[in-house]
């Protein structure tokens, strides 16, 4: 048996809506995940799917550290890149280079380390000739773009992906997939949420579906594909 | 940990960077950029120098550098908590994708504060030729007094920062409050000429408290043992009951905001 990188133990999590809306008070906790266990082994590739709603995102935060789970334990084993997530992570008011030099630092390089990666990053998101852009006016594909190639450039032992796949375009997206393979190969675990099934079979190892906080299949991607389509359908 | 910076260890290149990129955000698009840094003082300055030298509000033999003195300090402090008060809130996007201690915002925000108190500094330095003035050795206390003022800000960027996650009231009304101060606080007036309730607020404010040693070391006279150990005290205490209230509340932030 491999070593895990991430492993949940009966993990759950909910939020209070009280003071935003007039919801009865019974309705104001929102559970949003709720008694997820599971173990991702080094080098595994974990596809998350389920419906809008359904947790995806709240079970990444909790992995990065970002959010408190309310019960429940996660270990974590190895260094966690910045969540992948559309649009966020980046200061507005600064250009692309000068983005990446502050989360860099913030993910404990060196200035000088995290300049000579400035270079390659932004070739690879093919965002060269919008040096001088603020984050602000990027669209939402340059800025997922900008995101991911950091992401891959720091060099993290797990790299958590909330749905952005589904914004860049499909060259990028063939791209990001090799990209996934390669760090497969280099023993990085890999966790994804996502709603693109069909890249799903060949990348992933498991797959992980969530329906309303609940984790209700974990195994082959094929059958949890089909699975998925039946709830969808319902 | 119970200690304020201690959780920051080993963090200074990078809350300097931060730091440092605040300032030039700042005024960044602006025809006159960082200028600004030093214009914002000297404007508040010009307007408030000729209202109350027309006035004839009684004003005493340099009037010039008591006043810059006082604007100094009073608009280093409104801008120092304001930027603590959105430090956290600004910064969510990275808060959500990165697990960072969440003190590293209201520090930065203190740092950029300093930072755009030394150019305020220069002003004060600037104007005492204009107006024929040379200070006396006594004005190396503003040392200490200007760090007091930054802890100050540091204690009130931590409470503000964590209440705007769960209060929004508290931006509107810590931008009445700070106008308020402006009246409460010896910036255009003398101590030694307020009475009744202006006086109590005075001998409990903290920023008047420092603003009045202020006039006094640039004017040459020392202020009192108690008037030290009053100021450090209660700016001890808000920083240490800032950072109290942030640390209970600091988990749950992100999903909050």
């Amino acid at each position: 048996m491999s070593e895990n990188a991430v492993s949940l133990q009966s993990v759950s999590k909910s939020f209070n809506f009280k003071r935003s809306n007039k919801l009865k008070s019974s309705e104001n906790r929102l559970i949003s995940v709720s008694d997820v266990s599971f173990d991702v082994s080094k080098g595994e590739i974990l596809g998350i799917i389920g419906l809008n709603g359904s947790g995806k995102t709240t079970l990444l935060r909790l992995i990065a550290g970002i959010y408190e789970p309310d019960s429940g334990k996660i270990s974590i084993e190895g260094k966690i890149a910045p969540l992948l997530q559309i649009g966020t992570g980046f200061n507005n008011e600064l250009t692309g280079p000068e983005n990446i030099v502050s989360s860099g630092m913030l993910y404990g390089f060196s200035k000088k380390e995290i300049q000579s990666k400035v270079k390659p990053i932004l070739e690879f998101a093919e965002l060269q000739e919008f040096r001088k852009m603020k984050f602000k006016h990027y669209s939402a594909g340059m800025k997922t773009r900008l995101a991911f190639s950091l992401a891959m450039q720091i060099d993290p032992d797990i790299i958590l992906v909330d749905e952005v796949l589904s914004v860049g375009d499909f060259k990028f997206r063939e791209k990001s997939l090799q990209a996934f393979l390669s760090f497969k190969n280099k023993k990085k675990t890999i966790l994804f949420a996502t709603h693109i099934l069909n890249p799903l079979p060949e990348l992933c190892d498991r797959v992980l579906i969530l329906h309303k906080g609940e984790m209700i299949f974990l195994g082959d991607p094929k059958e949890a594909i089909q699975k998925y389509r039946s709830i969808s359908e319902n | 940990m119970f200690i304020p910076l201690l959780g920051l260890k080993g963090k200074r290149s990078q809350i300097l960077h931060f730091a440092w990129k605040n300032v030039k955000i700042r005024y960044r698009g602006s025809y006159l950029g960082l200028l600004w840094t030093a214009l914002e003082p000297i404007l508040y300055f010009v307007f408030l120098y000729i209202v109350f030298t027309n006035i004839r509000l009684g004003v005493k033999e340099d009037f010039g550098i008591y006043l810059i003195t006082g604007i100094v300090l009073y608009h280093t402090f409104v801008k120092g908590t304001q930027g603590g008060l959105g430090s956290l809130k600004e910064n969510v996007g990275i808060l959500s994708s990165i697990n960072l201690r969440r003190e590293f915002f209201p520090v930065v925000s203190t740092v950029t504060s300093s930072i755009m108190l030394l150019v305020e500094v220069g002003v004060l330095f600037a104007l005492m030729p204009v107006f024929g003035f040379t200070p006396s050795w006594t004005i190396v206390l503003l040392i200490p007094i200007l760090i007091l003022l930054q802890i100050l800000i540091l204690g009130l960027s931590y409470l503000l920062s964590i209440t705007l996650v769960f209060i929004k009231d508290i931006q509107p009304l810590w931008s009445v409050f700070v106008h308020a101060l402006i009246f409460v606080t010896p910036i255009f007036w003398y101590v030694e000429d307020m009475g009744g309730i202006a006086l109590e607020i005075q001998k409990i404010n903290p920023l008047g408290q420092l603003i009045e040693m202020a006039h006094k070391v640039v004017f040459g006279e020392l202020p009192t043992v108690n008037e030290w150990l009053y100021s450090t005290a209660i700016i001890f205490a808000i920083l240490f009951i800032g950072y109290g209230i942030f640390q209970k509340f600091e988990k749950g932030i992100v999903e909050r905001i």
